[in-house]
């Protein structure tokens, strides 16, 4: 080959690099397009399509049948629209006190105490045992609890429980508007989940925080600030990028916990897999449409260093 | 250890502005800024209970593990162990010796099955993790908003296609068939970016300006620098295949993970209570002794030293 023709597929810088890039991402593209990217297709596929198993001989029969399964989601499927909704308004209650939360203690874990060690470790727990495996070895371990003679024990004791009814409407005679009531219930009700799905979240923010330059805080103190401005005008600017973040990260996370999602998985399971493609399809586009209006109110406010 | 990663930095500051700042504190009475006992206690006492919620169903497990079988039928049902007994785990091993492949045999396929997985996944996702966090190239918005979008498919929604891949491959009835599925998973690399994004542009720029190239950068530079990313996911993903049961895509008795031969156990019924309960605690203990060798790593400090701010 001429010095010519050589010159003629020099990249440029610029290519180069990209070409550089596109070498690094190349090994998990593959394994994305083999084993995901395909699937993703199907599912598209299937939910157009009225798919049997022929018992007899084993095969698969598709039929083409259009839009039939969507409007039998949401016209003759008894829950799919409660469950939908649901776990939609779910995912959007829960995403603030998520996020709060983790923050609040990636805040705390992050200051230098005696037994720190320890107590992050306490809060690395829950994405331990929500993994799949303990979290079903749990599972079981409540049932055998609940299974045995125990259960009819307490079946037959009951009724001496807190009435938490009663609490709740002492509240709404302090006149508490009833949805911020009905959301700080909810919010109790939810500790344990709020608690067990923000692992993860606390971990980023943590890292987050370490990223910040001490000196922002040094010129803070110089000039200052008190504890609580210092909170709000140098560590949230600072980590609000990292709060998108971990929106998307909350809100992937919850969707695939989700109700809806589970009532795919039940649906699939019980050989309907058109209806169950299709369940998991709106689901999705919901979520997304949904996660792309958070970021994008949350991406106006954000502000990058560097 | 630098001042960075601190809010209270050591004080290197210049003479005039301790004094300053002293100055400062006698206006406000000498006291601590920003900080009273009530305070404090309130904190204490919300992180204590959080706390508790988390490490309650770890104690019931350990707990659990040890009590003799009518305990664990008690009413009302104690956390605590009264009589604590070894019976549960004689039992467990008394079960595993009449199995019909040798035990062994599926420690040493959970072990392939967890650490290549893990291995593999940590490799792949922070080698797509670089670029996408620290070039710039045509593509990369598609990229990571297809990592987000794989992020949230049910993948029991998509069982047969993926059945049906895996046999295209030719892969089926092979440890292959979960290791290779699991390295591009894109939790870990949506996982890796966020961190790798946290790197100081010029800690690369400067090992360029030396001559390093980009795989040179990778493993030297920036793998070292976000070592608690990936050990926590390592752990993360050691968690998620250590869970795995092999699925459909293991028939063979003798590739099926130890997961598996647990959950025969388990399915036994009351009669199997006990050995039941010593195999919760295995399968939580694995991952949190995993973790516990992790942990001194995890959590601590992004390195950032070395750089001038």
């Amino acid at each position: 080959m001429s010095a010519a023709k050589k010159r003629k597929f020099r990249l440029n810088y610029e290519q180069r690099n990209a070409m550089r890039g596109y070498a690094f991402i190349l090994p998990w593209l593959i394994g994305f397009l083999v084993f995901y990217a395909g699937c993703l297709f199907q599912l598209v596929r299937f939910s157009v399509m009225d798919i049997k198993i022929d018992a007899t001989t084993g095969t698969r029969l598709d039929t083409f049948v259009g839009f039939d399964n969507f409007i039998t989601a949401f016209t003759a499927h008894a829950s799919f629209k409660q469950v939908l909704t649901s776990s939609l308004i779910d995912m959007v209650i829960d995403l603030p006190l998520i996020i709060f939360f983790s923050l609040f203690v990636a805040l705390l874990l992050n200051r230098k105490f005696r037994g720190r060690a320890l107590v992050r470790a306490i809060f690395f727990l829950p994405i331990i045992l929500s993994a799949d495996a303990v979290g079903s070895a749990i599972t079981r371990a409540t049932e055998l609890m609940n299974n045995g003679v125990s259960a009819q024990a307490a079946e037959m004791a009951g009724g001496g429980a807190v009435s938490v009814s009663y609490y709740i409407s002492l509240f709404g005679d302090l006149a508490i508007p009833p949805t911020i009531l009905e959301y700080l219930v909810g919010a109790v009700n939810r500790i344990a989940s709020i608690i067990k799905g923000s692992g993860v979240q606390i971990i980023l923010f943590i890292a987050a925080l370490q990223s910040i330059p001490g000196s922002l805080y040094e010129v803070a103190k110089i000039e200052g600030a008190t504890g609580y401005e210092t909170l709000w005008k140098v560590t949230v600017p600072m980590v609000m990028p990292h709060i998108i973040t971990n929106t998307i990260y909350t809100l992937v996370d919850r969707f695939t916990t989700s109700e809806v999602m589970r009532l795919a998985n039940e649906t699939y399971q019980k050989y309907n897999y058109g209806l169950s493609s299709v369940f998991s399809l709106v689901a999705t586009t919901a979520t997304i449409l949904i996660l792309g209006v958070i970021v994008y109110l949350l991406n106006k406010r954000a502000f990058y260093y560097n | 250890m630098s001042t960075a990663s601190q809010h209270k930095p050591v004080d290197t500051r210049p003479e005039k502005i301790i004094k300053l700042e002293k100055k400062m504190r006698r206006k406000e009475g000498g006291k601590k800024l920003n900080r009273s006992m009530a305070g404090n206690t309130l904190l204490f006492i919300i992180m204590g209970i959080s706390g508790l919620f988390m490490v309650l169903p770890l104690v019931m497990i350990v707990n659990n593990a040890l009590k003799p079988l009518d305990e664990i039928y008690q009413f009302p049902p104690r956390i605590f162990v009264r009589n604590p007994t070894l019976t549960n785990f004689s039992d467990l091993f008394v079960l595993m010796n009449e199995s019909w492949v040798p035990f062994s045999r599926y420690i040493f396929n959970t072990i392939i099955i967890s650490l290549g997985g893990m291995l593999g996944h940590v490799i792949v996702a922070s080698m797509a993790a670089y670029p996408l966090a620290k070039h710039k190239f045509p593509g990369k918005a598609l990229l990571f908003s297809m990592v987000v979008l794989s992020m949230m498919f049910s993948w029991t929604v998509t069982q047969i296609p993926q059945y049906l891949i895996i046999s295209w491959l030719g892969i089926n009835n092979t440890y292959a068939a979960l290791v290779l599925p699991a390295w591009a998973f894109g939790m870990g690399l949506y996982l890796m970016k966020q961190f790798m994004e946290q790197l100081p542009d010029s800690l690369m720029e400067s090992a360029r300006l030396q001559g390093a190239n980009e795989w040179q950068i990778f493993w030297q530079i920036v793998m070292p620098n976000v070592r608690p990313a990936w050990l926590t996911l390592a752990i993360f993903q050691f968690q998620q295949m250590w869970g795995n049961t092999g699925g459909m895509f293991l028939r063979n008795e003798e590739l099926k993970p130890l997961q598996y031969a647990l959950q025969q156990i388990t399915s036994g019924g009351v009669s199997r209570a006990g050995a039941g309960a010593a195999v919760t605690f295995i399968i939580a203990a694995i991952p949190i002794i995993f973790f516990l060798i992790c942990q001194s790593s995890i959590l601590e400090t992004m390195t950032t030293s070395g750089m001038k701010d």
